[in-house]
């Protein structure tokens, strides 16, 4: 499902992020990446999303290598892909409801199924009771849950998180986690970056360790 | 993973449903905001307003001009020494020249009757040994003529005056051919100051765009990060700018208006002591609908601009 050959990023301020990467993950496959601050996990996931290139290798995700897919075709190409921040990215001014739904809207489905696929969500994550409050009412744990609905609410084959227990408690942490793997379980694909050992070691799922590239 | 199909079936239903989605939230949007949004369209009202009073000024010394029940005469007197039949003969004569419409032979005897009846000297002529009046010929020349007045004016006059028995050509039009000219210098005038205040407006309403767009950065960037596209994004922010523009044109068509009442009765007055016929005339609908689509284009240009810079700048790493 996703395929990094020989893949290297390095950015314009002359800073290595990923040296000679090499990695697979299977569809419907559930894996760690960790390795210290500054390894580059976040690189690797914003190359899997398109949100930056390589500078050197390939990045295969779903049989299409990504440096050509047009410009154009990025957008519904994210569309496939679930992405979870550490900062939950929530847009305050929107009720829960309406974050969930912006990923449904974008595509254009039908109010009705909207109301239905957003509700699925929340239930999912256990927060159909907050779909009318405002994400500032609701608590850290309560927001990266509402974030975790919004990636998987249009059913995406990538779920991939950056960091999403980085804020929370250890309780909230593994609950967290849990949700994950019941999607995984659902048969996404999900890839978590997370420097919480002790956490991911619970999980007992494959664990990518990213080794700081020596400058 | 290919194509994904989304349950809302067609493209052109999903774009349709795109449309109002955007339709809805960006009027939702100027409605829930706040005062300077209120001072931004009544900046591109007053704006707007001025060009279109200045039109309709115009059209409104055009319409004076024009007015058929008074088309401007020249008065051509004839020379004491000739009899009403020497006149009458070169009026019809001068009836052929092409620039004519009509002329009109007002015989010495019966101008000193009118004369007499206008003016109450009846008293004062009686004393006369004969009559002081000439013969005069009154030349109506062809509208178009005075419509579009050149040299062909002063040649026709040059040529009137050169026959023997005409003593003096007197031009009634002369005023008309001067406002005319006036009038076109104000066309001019017009189309400048309203191509600079659409400039305006397309500044003013491109900068708010702008300051939209600073103020919804994280929308975007959230939009983006799931997948909206470019498109999907720009919406919004282009219908936000033909609202600007559209509600613009109709607090400007309101002022005009509102402006336009104050001034009918004053020159109703004005007209009446002139003996007039002449209303006053506003927008019409069709020029009225010109209006509100102007400035809803000046307002999506507006938009267009503010989007095309200010959206890739606001664009995430890629």
């Amino acid at each position: 499902m996703i395929e990094f050959n020989t893949v290297s990023k390095q950015y314009p301020t002359g800073q290595l992020a990923l040296y000679n990467v090499n990695v697979e993950l299977q569809q419907g496959e559930m894996a760690f990446l960790t390795g210290h601050s500054g390894a580059g996990k976040s690189t690797l996931l914003k190359l899997i999303a398109l949100l930056d290139t390589p500078s050197a290798g390939e990045v295969i995700v779903a049989g299409q290598n990504t440096q050509k897919i047009k410009l154009r075709k990025i957008p519904a190409f994210r569309r496939n892909i679930g992405m979870i921040f550490q900062d939950h990215h929530l847009l305050a001014d929107r009720t829960v409801f309406d974050n969930i739904a912006l990923p449904l809207k974008i595509e254009g489905m039908r109010p009705q199924d909207i109301n239905r696929r957003v509700r699925a969500a929340l239930d999912k994550v256990n927060l159909l009771s907050k779909e009318k409050q405002y994400p500032q009412m609701l608590s850290a744990g309560e927001k990266q849950r509402i974030g975790i609905a919004r990636a998987v609410v249009n059913k995406p084959a990538i779920i991939l998180a950056d960091e999403p227990t980085g804020n929370l408690d250890p309780d909230l942490a593994t609950d967290i986690m849990h949700t994950f793997k019941q999607f995984n379980d659902y048969g996404s694909t999900v890839l978590i970056a997370s420097h919480d050992h002790a956490l991911i070691k619970e999980m007992k799922k494959r664990i990518i360790v990213l080794r700081k590239v020596k400058t | 993973m290919g194509a994904k199909y989304n349950q809302s079936g067609s493209l052109i239903s999903t774009q349709i449903g795109h449309h109002k989605e955007a339709i809805s939230y960006s009027l939702r949007r100027l409605w829930q905001s706040n005062l300077s949004t209120w001072i931004t369209l009544a900046v591109i009202g007053i704006a707007l307003c001025l060009p279109s009073s200045l039109y309709l000024l115009l059209q409104n010394l055009k319409s004076l001009t024009d007015d058929k029940r008074e088309v401007p005469t020249i008065s051509l007197f004839i020379k004491q020494n000739i009899s009403e039949q020497q006149a009458r003969d070169r009026g019809d004569l001068i009836q052929e020249l092409s620039q004519i419409d009509k002329v009109v032979l007002v015989p010495r005897d019966e101008a000193l009757e009118d004369f007499r009846k206008i003016t109450g000297f009846a008293e004062t002529l009686e004393t006369l040994d004969e009559n002081p009046l000439p013969h005069v010929l009154v030349v109506t020349p062809h509208i178009d003529l005075i419509a579009n007045p050149t040299d062909d004016m002063q040649k026709l006059a040059d040529k009137l005056e050169s026959y023997p028995e005409i003593d003096l050509v007197q031009m009634d039009l002369e005023w008309v051919s001067r406002l005319r000219s006036i009038l076109r210098i104000s066309e001019r005038a017009i189309f400048i100051i309203s191509g600079l205040l659409a400039l305006t407006v397309l500044l003013v309403i491109g900068n708010t765009i702008k300051l939209n767009i600073e103020n919804r950065k994280e929308e975007i960037e959230v939009s983006k990060l799931i997948g909206a596209s470019a498109s999907y994004i720009r919406r919004p922010f282009l219908y936000t700018g033909i609202w600007y523009g559209l509600f613009g044109g109709v607090i400007s068509l309101v002022l005009v208006h509102l402006a336009l009442i104050s001034f009918v009765a004053p020159v109703n007055e004005l007209a009446k002591l002139y003996g007039s016929t002449f209303i006053i005339s506003g927008l019409s609908l069709s020029t009225t609908l010109y209006i509100l689509l102007a400035s809803s284009a000046l307002g999506l240009i507006g938009a267009w601009i503010a989007v095309g810079r200010h959206l890739r700048d606001a664009s995430i790493a890629s």
